[in-house]
């Protein structure tokens, strides 16, 4: 299987232990990954405030584009946002021909033009739907211990179109969690917006959001959360101090990322593999203790 | 005839389990002298049967008498022809699973249920259908040439019948005449009338005979001998029909009364049906000026769903006004429809031409009229905008259109006056008394039937024709006329066409039914009708006034006049007659009266009280073998007698049990009033009033009123049997043993 | 009283990103049910849909809902009819911003310093688009600002979570800012980049 692989501007950045962690999985696993050459940010969720939606949907087919002329791989998001981005062009391009004629119409300004013929996958889906739960049990040599771990969906990684999994009650997360060995814990708020793009400016606001996800979690025995989006791991994580200031909480949560408890589950080392010591508040005590 | 009589009992499905057959046949056998009394442990099984159709042949059993699963079941297995009469004896349902096996209490149920079995099969005659002599008719006479009349005549011709079909006008097409355009499935654009083809179909077909500028001046008779006299065009015809298609259709509601809308103050507020008639006419322009038309706002539920004008929804104000924007933005695509509405009823597939409607941008606001007043030669309406929060004002308005609902025909403008009969209340200074809506007499001139109870179809609520609307939507109250279409119920033209083809069908039924002597319905098939022992008539007129159905005329002397083929045998005339001299070949005063002395009352120490239960066969005996399906329990000393209607409960039964010593008779049947259940629509209502009659006799007779009791039993109540039946056997118990037990 | 006036509906309609959606609007209000910032917004999603099509042209544009959607798409998944309410509500932010309106100021200077960094770069600098929203409203605010914030920045530096390095422009980037100044151009309305 050879997909290529657009972590998009925030791996690199505040994601970064989501890339780190994301590449021994993908190696242990057998999947091989591509860069799109020379690709361009997504415009995430906030660019509408700059840019008219024609522009926006010009800027992800380049990246469309790029790939389907060299390879016309799967392209791989690990973020929900440029996940969702991606998907949505391709969609909107392949049910409307003169919008997809406007936008090839921009492309040639650079000399490119897309087709609609690549596949936009999530994480998640790749390893549920393509690899299977089944494989990747085979492949962890340290199952976590009953771990009770909040599997955090959030919005973009199935909203709006649930292509690989339901957009009311998703299973996808959970049943990797499980095959891990892992306590995928039920919460009903795993599906609610953590504030995404708007956090920083709209901070007060989306302080109250989190706070009914950490809640809601905490309350159901999750010791920590898991997640697959960049952006929501920072915003349930790093933002928990000044939360607990303004709120009146005491929250003290571990945010990992999925591919992180699978690096440590396939055997891996917690820093190299893992990247755990990236993480903010620390989720080595309670990880290594389900361990055993 | 002369009968030989059979008795076969089931030992299956836990009946041999739980009680003493054996017994039970030495009953049959010495107690009724029945010949030939078998078991058998698979009673409907083929094996079974065969026992039975060999002593048929062998034997020459022509009344078969079989104690098993309830009546309701199996009826077409332990069907042996037409000329053998079957009697069932209900063991399963109603005594062993509803009671303890090998209880002593359950064997003597079982043993009274056989004995009340064999009593019956032993009054029980076969019916003979009914020939008059006259032909029966099985052409259809529809009444009213609009869609729906136009359709139930073409299905008619095309089911291979005659049709005659009358209008008032000089034109075929009712309403549809009036109209642009409609919508209908699937309802994604505005479909064409269709009338000139379907006008031209009814005219060419060979077996539709049409009548036009004429109105039915009267009808005598009854299904399948209606003689029908129609007057048009200075002449008289009279036609031969077996059943009556009613499709007069209806009016708009009067606009006049809506003055608070603008109706009648500004020559620019229009009614749905004036704006259909200025679209099919040709262009849409403002009735005051005739300038072009720009900004048009339609008011829905104008004059409906409100208690001072009519109170319910007419179904299709929606869908025209939607299809009347559609005209608008036709005409020009620059136009703004505003729709002020209460709801959007676009119902099913509807929902498609509401969505066609927003996508044209046509605007919806959601609220209630406050005020529609004239400014600057152009209207303005202000409203309370429900969704936006506030009062709001649309100016700038050419059209103001106002979607009334639909009036039946039926519906009189003024409620008639009857002269009052004796001793009733209400009547004025000249002994006129107003009609309710239930009287035949009450709704406008149609049919002219006549009927010694009206000439029309009795309505129940707004002026539509009534009919049991749950079990039987298409009847009326008049065997063999049906109504269909608007008449009957506000529908749009896809429900109308299918309204009228199923009328006809219906109407079609009904003749070939009658022709070979069956009822037509509830009791569809069966071959008995009420005979008139007229010797002992008193002319006390009870049966005449009291029959559901009208179908008793009569005489200057007030003698009654039976109409078999007007009946539906449901027997209550024969509950009403004091002198009894009603019955049907097997159905009769007498007997039930010997069921229920074929019940053994135990002495009054033994402590056993004894209850006869009279059950109306369509609701609350199907609520007790549910019960018993479930296994709910419930006292043994009920002795239940299914009777066709509780209508047909002669006061004298009562009189009976009381004298033979049961303790209490409950009356089990359908609810009454305005949201009746009763299959036989006054049945139950008539038992109940009769009941009260009979406590004052009770009262008299010492014997305290709590003993009989009047209880509505729907199919769906059938949980609560067990409840019903243990108050009543506390209320016996309180009230004592009977005091004339033992004599 | 309020005069219904159907010219701002039409205006939406041409000129605003999915505008035309909402004529299939039905007013269930599902999707400000459904939505997780919808009791801190002034008016619900369902009420900037009428009060767009009753013509309340200052209140929709200046409202604080449209620039409250954190693209969570519950709404759009649950809409009975189909709108892609969240692209809708996006549509209209572009809109006021693009005729002066500047409802929920932050957000806005955010949203744009976001798309000058793309239109920069090709990519996003997530240091550098921390410090231009820091310093949007002058030199002052801007040391205020990035002295409260200073800590996460911090904390994130110590956890390797912030690239030390500048972003560089992507190699294609000439050829993107064509792309994207032809987009602008063909966009609903007359579109343009802000």
């Amino acid at each position: 299987m050879k997909y290529f692989l657009y972590w998009g501007c925030s791996l690199e950045g505040s994601g970064a232990n989501f890339l780190v962690s994301l590449k021994p999985v993908f190696e242990t696993l057998g999947v091989e990954w591509e860069e799109i050459k020379d690709w361009n940010c997504c415009g995430a969720s906030v660019s509408y405030a700059g840019a008219n939606d024609l522009a926006i949907k010009v800027l992800n087919a380049r990246n469309l584009a790029i790939a389907e002329a060299n390879g016309g791989y799967d392209i791989v998001a690990p973020c929900s946002s440029c996940y969702i981005q991606m998907v949505k062009v391709n969609h909107e391009i392949q049910e409307d021909p003169e919008l997809a004629a406007k936008v090839n119409s921009a492309l040639a300004e650079g000399g490119l033009k897309y087709n609609g013929g690549v596949r936009v996958r999530h994480v998640l889906d790749v390893l549920y739907h393509d690899i299977g739960v089944d494989k990747i049990r085979e492949k962890v040599v340290k199952p976590l211990g009953g771990l009770k771990v909040g599997g955090y969906v959030g919005c973009q990684s199935v909203r709006p179109y649930g292509e690989y999994d339901s957009v009311e009650r998703p299973i996808t997360h959970d049943r990797i969690l499980e095959a891990l060995g892992a306590e995928a814990v039920p919460f009903p708020k795993k599906m609610r917006c953590c504030g995404s793009g708007i956090f920083l400016p709209e901070m007060e606001y989306c302080f109250h959001l989190v706070k009914d996800i950490l809640e809601d979690a905490l309350t159901h025995g999750a010791q920590l959360i898991s997640t697959v989006c960049p952006m929501c791991a920072m915003n349930l994580e790093v933002y928990q101090p000044r939360i607990n200031k303004a709120l009146g909480t005491d929250f003290d949560v571990p945010i990992v990322y999925l591919t992180q408890l699978m690096a440590v589950a396939f055997g891996g080392d917690l820093k190299h593999d893992a990247a755990l010591h990236y993480n903010i508040i620390p989720p080595e005590k309670i990880i290594q203790s389900a361990l055993g | 005839m002369e009968k030989k009589t059979a008795v076969y009992i089931c030992t299956g499905c836990g009946i041999g389990d739980a009680l003493d057959v054996g017994k039970l046949l030495e009953i049959a056998t010495d107690d009724y002298s029945i010949p030939i009394c078998k078991e058998h442990p698979f009673l409907c099984g083929p094996e079974g049967v065969e026992v039975i159709k060999k002593d048929i042949q062998e034997e020459g059993i022509n009344t078969i008498i079989i104690a098993a699963c309830s009546p309701r079941v199996n009826y077409d297995v332990f069907n042996f022809g037409a000329d053998k009469i079957v009697e069932r004896v209900n063991l399963r349902e109603q005594v062993v699973w509803m009671q303890p096996p090998g209880e002593e209490d359950t064997q003597m149920l079982a043993e009274d249920n056989l004995r009340m079995g064999c009593s019956k099969a032993n009054d029980t005659e076969l019916p003979e259908p009914f020939k008059p002599e006259e032909e029966i008719s099985k052409d259809i006479l529809v009444v009213g040439g609009g869609l729906a009349g136009l359709t139930a005549a073409l299905e008619t011709a095309k089911a291979g019948y005659k049709a005659v079909l009358v209008e008032k006008e000089d034109r075929l097409g009712g309403f549809l005449t009036k109209m642009k355009k409609l919508v209908t499935m699937p309802y994604k654009e505005l479909s064409d009338t269709g009338l000139e083809d379907l006008v031209k179909a009814v005219e060419d077909n060979p077996n539709i005979k049409v009548y036009t500028s004429s109105t039915v001046e009267k009808i005598s008779g009854a299904p399948g001998l209606f003689s029908v006299e129609i007057k048009g065009n200075g002449n008289s015809a009279t036609e031969k029909v077996g059943a009556i298609v009613q499709a007069t259709g209806w009016v708009p509601y009067d606009a006049n009364k809506l003055d608070h809308l603008g109706y009648g103050k500004f020559k620019d507020v229009v009614t749905n049906v004036e704006m259909e008639e200025m679209a099919a006419a040709g262009k849409i322009t403002r009735p005051s000026d005739g300038k072009d038309v720009k900004n048009v706002l339609f008011v829905q539920c104008a004059g409906s769903r409100d208690p001072e004008h009519l109170p319910y929804c007419s179904s299709v104000c929606c869908l025209v006004s939607l299809k009347q924007a559609a005209y608008i933005k036709e005409q020009n695509p620059e136009a703004v429809n505003y729709i002020l509405y209460k709801d959007m009823r676009t119902l099913g597939q509807a929902e498609d031409f509401y969505k066609k409607a927003q996508l044209d941008g046509n605007v919806f606001v959601r609220g209630s009229v406050a005020n529609v007043g004239e400014e600057g030669g152009k209207l303005f309406v202000e409203a309370d905008d429900e969704l936006l929060g506030e009062r709001i004002r649309i100016e700038d308005l050419d059209l103001v259109v106002l979607a009334v609902g639909m009036v039946p025909s039926t519906q009189p403008d003024e409620i008639p006056r009857i002269p009052a009969p004796e001793g009733a209340e209400g009547a004025d200074e000249e002994g006129m008394i107003e009609v309710t809506p239930d009287s035949g007499f009450y709704a406008t001139k149609a049919l002219g039937l006549e009927y010694r109870q009206g000439p029309e179809l009795p309505t129940l609520k707004y002026g539509f024709p009534d009919s049991h609307f749950i079990c039987f939507p298409y009847e009326t109250r008049r065997t063999g006329i049906y109504t269909a279409g608007c008449v009957r119920r506000p529908m749009e033209t896809a429900k109308v066409i299918d309204d009228a083809t199923g009328a006809a069908m219906k109407a079609i039924q009904c003749t070939e039914a009658t022709s070979v002597g069956m009822a037509v319905h509830p009791r569809s098939g069966d071959m008995s009708y009420p005979e008139f022992n007229m010797q002992r008539c008193t002319q006390c007129k009870r049966c005449t006034e009291e029959c559901p159905f009208g179908a008793i005329n009569e005489d200057e002397k007030a003698n009654p006049l039976p109409n078999p083929t007007r009946c539906r045998r449901c027997g209550v005339c024969m509950g009403a007659c004091p002198e009894r001299i009603i019955s049907f070949k097997n159905y009769s005063v007498p007997m039930i009266g010997n069921m229920i002395k074929a019940i053994e009352v135990p002495e009054e120490d033994e402590e056993k009280p004894r209850i006869v239960a009279l059950v109306c066969e369509n609701d609350a005996y199907a609520a007790l073998d549910m019960a018993g399906i479930r296994r709910m329990q419930i006292s043994p000393y009920v002795r239940f007698i299914p009777v066709r209607c509780l209508g047909s409960v002669n006061l004298v039964w009562i009189a009976d049990a009381l004298s033979r010593g049961i303790d209490g008779i409950l009356l089990m049947g359908c609810r009454y009033g305005d949201d009746y259940q009763c299959h036989f629509i006054k049945g139950s209502e008539l038992a109940n009033t009769r009941l009260t009659k009979v406590s004052e006799t009770l009262d008299r007779l010492a014997l305290e009123s709590d003993r009989v009791k009047f209880v509505e039993v729907g199919i769906t109540d059938y949980e609560k049997i067990p409840k019903i039946i243990e108050e009543f056997m506390e209320t016996i118990e309180e009230v004592g043993p009977n005091p004339y037990k033992g004599w | 009283m309020a005069s219904y006036d159907p010219s701002f509906a039409r205006e939406v309609f041409e000129n605003v990103d999915y505008g035309e959606e909402i004529k299939m609007c039905m007013q269930c209000g599902v999707c400000a049910a459904s939505c997780p910032l919808s009791m801190r917004m002034d008016y619900s999603p369902r009420k900037i849909f009428v009060m767009i099509r009753a013509g309340k042209r200052e209140e929709v544009l200046n409202s604080n809902a449209i620039m409250l959607c954190t693209s969570c798409y519950s709404c759009k998944v649950r809409c009975p009819r189909g709108i892609p309410v969240i692209d809708v509500m996006h549509g209209l932010a572009n809109y006021a911003i693009r005729q002066g309106y500047t409802p929920r100021k932050k957000t806005a200077v955010f949203g744009q310093e976001f798309w000058k960094q793309i239109y920069r770069l090709g990519r996003i600098d997530e240091k550098d688009l921390s410090r231009r929203y820091f310093f949007a409203d002058g030199f002052t605010q801007g040391i205020r600002n990035s002295l409260e914030m200073a800590d996460m920045g911090i904390t994130m530096f110590l956890h390797k979570r912030m690239k030390l390095l500048p972003e560089r422009p992507i190699k294609g980037i000439k050829d993107l800012r064509k792309m994207l100044d032809k987009a602008a151009q063909m966009g609903k309305g007359g579109g343009g980049a802000i």
